[in-house]
């Protein structure tokens, strides 16, 4: 409640002290981290009937995407189903984020910090999902059907651009806003589960439920990761009111 | 201060970094407006009370002289039926904020390279 216009002496660490701390209280304020994660979270587990019923395990074909390496025998395997699910799922999502974002910060008397990230990942779910997806559409129309798998960096890059790579590009986007290490940690941890994919044995050699079997528990583990990541972080923030 | 062509004359002394402090800004409360503002882009009068723990009347007058210094702007509109003052930064705000940051920070590595032993 002071107005001195000179501060004493010592004061200048004091001021910048104070401003930094009121800096950092504001984007306190401004953080929806856990309800961004939480929400994705639940598009990421409402896609598991959506991509397991979508996807078509074509094993007698000729053409091959995944070469089952003791039988010997090849599977194409496609799931056009996600089309259809993912994009306006994502949109939907990073439409309701932003909508709780406004309000909440209204509500809280800030501006809001959030809407570059919705845009952001709006934006990325248009390019790199459709762009990905359209890519690929083009290559199999214009190739013959591969007889080897992929080189490595290929399926990485079709990771990063699955739907659960995009959102983890776009969680980097709110991190860098919020300017948030944890959730810059939790992201790098989330992309490094994303891109090395987890298998725990199902295989295609146990036949056509475990061709699409083996696409499940990398979906679960995902989901997993954000819905933690919502708890952790909604935990943190009730712990430091 | 400077010598003729414009260049800073080598055998003057330094400019004492507290020369450059704007009164208007160099206010712990200002700056603390300043410093919120800042960061949550838009702030509600609100906010700034209990943030900056400040009567209604107080933190009315260093607003006030923000925004006659042109440091802020302030806009008056409803929510529902509830008056409410929204605060935003201009350029100058911003511009005046930054250098009195970088001119504290200045005084601070003054303090800390002039402060001898003796002195404490």
């Amino acid at each position: 409640m002071t107005t001195d216009a000179v501060p004493p002496a010592g004061d200048p660490h004091r001021l910048l002290s104070d401003v930094r701390a009121l800096a950092r209280q504001v984007r306190l304020d401004q953080r929806v981290t856990w309800v961004a994660l939480l929400v994705l979270a639940v598009v990421t587990f409402a896609a598991i009937p959506f991509d397991w019923y979508s996807l078509n395990a074509d094993c007698g074909s000729a053409s091959a995407w995944i070469k089952d390496v003791n039988g010997g025998s090849m599977c194409h395997i496609t799931g056009r189903g996600a089309m259809f699910y993912w994009p306006p799922a994502l949109l939907l999502a990073y439409t309701a984020i932003a909508v709780y974002a406004a309000r909440v910060a209204r509500a809280r008397g800030v501006g809001v910090r959030a809407l570059p990230y919705a845009i952001t990942g709006a934006a990325l779910t248009v390019v790199l999902f459709i762009g990905a997806w359209l890519l690929w559409r083009m290559y199999f129309a214009s190739h013959p059907a591969p007889t080897h798998p992929f080189p490595y960096w290929v399926m990485l890059l079709d990771r990063l651009a699955a739907p659960w790579g995009a959102i983890g590009v776009a969680l980097l986007v709110l991190a860098r806003l919020e300017r948030n290490v944890a959730l810059l940690l939790f992201t790098v941890g989330y992309l490094a589960v994303v891109l090395v994919p987890i298998n725990f044995g199902w295989h295609p050699s146990w036949g056509y439920r475990g061709i699409l079997g083996a696409f499940l528990p990398q979906q679960i583990i995902n989901g997993t990761v954000l819905l933690l990541g919502a708890v952790g972080f909604a935990v943190a923030r009730r712990g430091r009111r | 201060m400077t010598a003729e062509n414009g260049t800073p004359d080598p055998h003057e002394p330094p400019v004492h970094p507290v020369t450059g402090l704007d009164e208007v800004v160099h206010q712990r409360v200002r700056l603390g407006i300043l410093a919120i503002a800042h960061e949550a882009r838009r702030v509600e009068f609100g906010y700034l009370r209990t943030q900056l723990d400040l009567t209604a009347g107080n933190l009315s007058k260093h607003l006030s002289v923000l925004e006659t210094a042109g440091l802020v702007e302030i806009e008056k509109g409803y929510a529902g039926r509830r008056g409410r003052t929204w605060i935003t930064l201009t350029a100058a705000g911003a511009a005046a904020l930054a250098e009195e940051i970088e001119r504290l920070k200045l005084l601070i590595t003054r303090l800390e390279t002039t402060d001898t032993p003796e002195d404490r």
